[in-house]
């Protein structure tokens, strides 16, 4: 048993996902940064105002150098994105972030809070090399599923969240910035009707759960990450909460399967599909071969099963990161399904 | 690093994080703060205060009002603090909520040295916990030296 654990996180896999999200992670970060930064360039930092340390023994830095750490941490950041440097400036980023996060009470939001821990891991992993052990990885993901787990649980126990008392009471308040919206009446009225939040609070509750536990299943994960992704606009458009949506919509990459060029697809070369491939399969999960002159696309998945066409076509960009959301729910269509053959 | 090494390390490692994660989402249910519990949008809870200064000729001041040259808004910016007269949301909780405004008190009632007057800082706080009746509850900075 301990055996098979430490194979599990000491196996050699893909480090392409989590490089992807450190690229990703570098403007989050900046974005993070943005208010600190700002202060800053008017002489503000959080030692002028209302603040609470976590220990006496916490180390305090004179204002000039906290300064410009934070601005380091901005060079550190993007460096990060553009991969130079990689290990030290992804180090750099995390401690001057996870430092300023433990310098006040006050600093603490949840947002920040993954930030923090996506930073450790990104930290962790060779994310300047090819393959890598499995751990970080397994770390990101469980810690991306504890998120979704911990919220939905939290309202789950909650009789006044699962009731619908609390989302009621804070659309009604907000009635009007709902009524600022180009929405017709009767949608007011709905969004606004106690009964809707009786049900609309256990679905809110059930996707969180969902999300939790869909993302670790095989044949549920495609469509746990879908719905991640409209759940996380959907905060986005209607709460302030600073870099969340972006950080976890990022992090969704890393439940893409770590191995690389396992799939083929065959393209006449005088298409331009195979270099739209190229170019977005920022996760290397495509060999791309050429086929004879004319021959529709094919797509040989790991399985060994074949697609053919405008599904072959439809599956590659259900695959590519920046494709996938549009691109999944077409492969739910019965002649996509049907084309898949052995 | 010894590969037998490398693998205990590793092991420790994960079964600290997921520990420490585990500990930090149960915590949240009795913490105040609430790090790493992950509990997004918690509560519908509103609150106001009246915060006043009690000076030592008895007199309470409402802190709108500026003195010694500080103003309360710009001591307390962040937080939804700024202004505890108007009826807020409590972003991440009542509990969460009050013992920022405890800790803004005490923080108040010690960086402020220009103030010679003021014994302590008072907050006269009706809480609304999600759709119950509304509580009064006192919350006061301690005696300033």
């Amino acid at each position: 048993m301990i055996a098979a654990f430490d194979e599990l996180l000491g196996r050699q896999v893909s480090m392409r996902a989590l490089a992807l999200l450190r690229v990703l992670a570098g403007p989050i970060v900046l974005l993070h940064l943005r208010p600190f930064l700002a202060d800053s360039l008017e002489g503000r930092t959080y030692g002028d105002a209302f603040h609470e340390q976590y220990a006496d023994w916490y180390p305090e830095l004179p204002e000039p150098v906290y300064i410009g750490l934070l601005w380091l941490a901005a060079i550190a950041a993007v460096a990060m994105t553009l991969g130079v440097f990689v290990r030290l400036a992804t180090t750099t980023t995390f401690a001057i972030v996870t430092y300023n996060l433990f310098l006040s009470t006050t600093h603490f939001h949840n947002n920040r809070a993954y930030l923090v821990i996506v930073l450790g891991l990104l930290a962790a992993a060779p994310t300047d090399r090819e393959q890598g052990p499995a751990w970080p990885l397994w770390l990101l993901r469980f810690e991306a599923s504890a998120v979704y787990a911990a919220s939905g649980l939290s309202k789950l126990v909650d009789p006044d969240w699962f009731g619908g008392t609390v989302t009621w009471q804070r659309v009604v308040r907000a009635r009007d910035d709902l009524e600022a919206w180009p929405l017709p009446d009767w949608v007011v009225r709905v969004l606004t009707d106690r009964d809707f939040h009786t049900g609309a609070a256990k679905v809110i509750v059930l996707t969180e759960l969902f999300i939790a536990a869909g993302l670790w299943l095989r044949p549920t994960r495609y469509l746990a990450v879908w719905v991640a992704v409209v759940f996380h606009v959907m905060i986005e458009v209607s709460a302030s909460v600073q870099v969340f949506s972006f950080l976890a919509i990022a992090v969704l990459v890393v439940w893409a399967v770590p191995s690389t060029r396992d799939r083929v697809i065959r393209i006449d070369p005088q298409r331009r599909l195979g270099s739209v491939v190229r170019r977005l399969d920022w996760l290397a999960r495509f060999r791309v071969e050429p086929s004879d002159a004319g021959r529709p696309a094919e797509v040989v998945d790991r399985d060994g099963t074949t697609l053919r066409g405008a599904p072959a076509v439809a599956f590659v960009f259900s695959r590519l990161p920046v494709t996938a959301w549009f691109t999944l729910p077409t492969l739910l269509l019965p002649s996509v399904r049907r084309a898949r053959t052995r | 690093m010894g590969s037998r090494v490398r693998v205990v390390a590793r092991r420790i490692v994960v079964v600290a994080v997921v520990a420490a994660q585990l500990f930090f989402v149960a915590r949240g249910y009795w913490s105040d703060h609430k790090e790493f519990g992950f509990q997004m949008f918690p509560e519908s809870s509103t609150w106001r205060a009246d915060v006043v200064r009690v000076t030592d000729d008895g007199r309470r001041v409402p802190v709108q009002v500026p003195w010694a040259g500080y103003r309360w808004h710009e001591l307390v910016p962040d937080l939804g603090l700024s202004y505890p007269s108007v009826r807020r949301h409590a972003t991440a909780g009542l509990d969460n909520q009050l013992a920022f405004l405890e800790s803004a008190l005490d923080w108040v009632a010690s960086n402020t040295p220009r103030d010679h007057e003021t014994l302590y800082l008072e907050a006269r706080v009706t809480s609304w916990h999600n759709a119950d009746e509304p509580e009064v509850s006192v919350i006061r900075s301690p005696m300033r030296e």
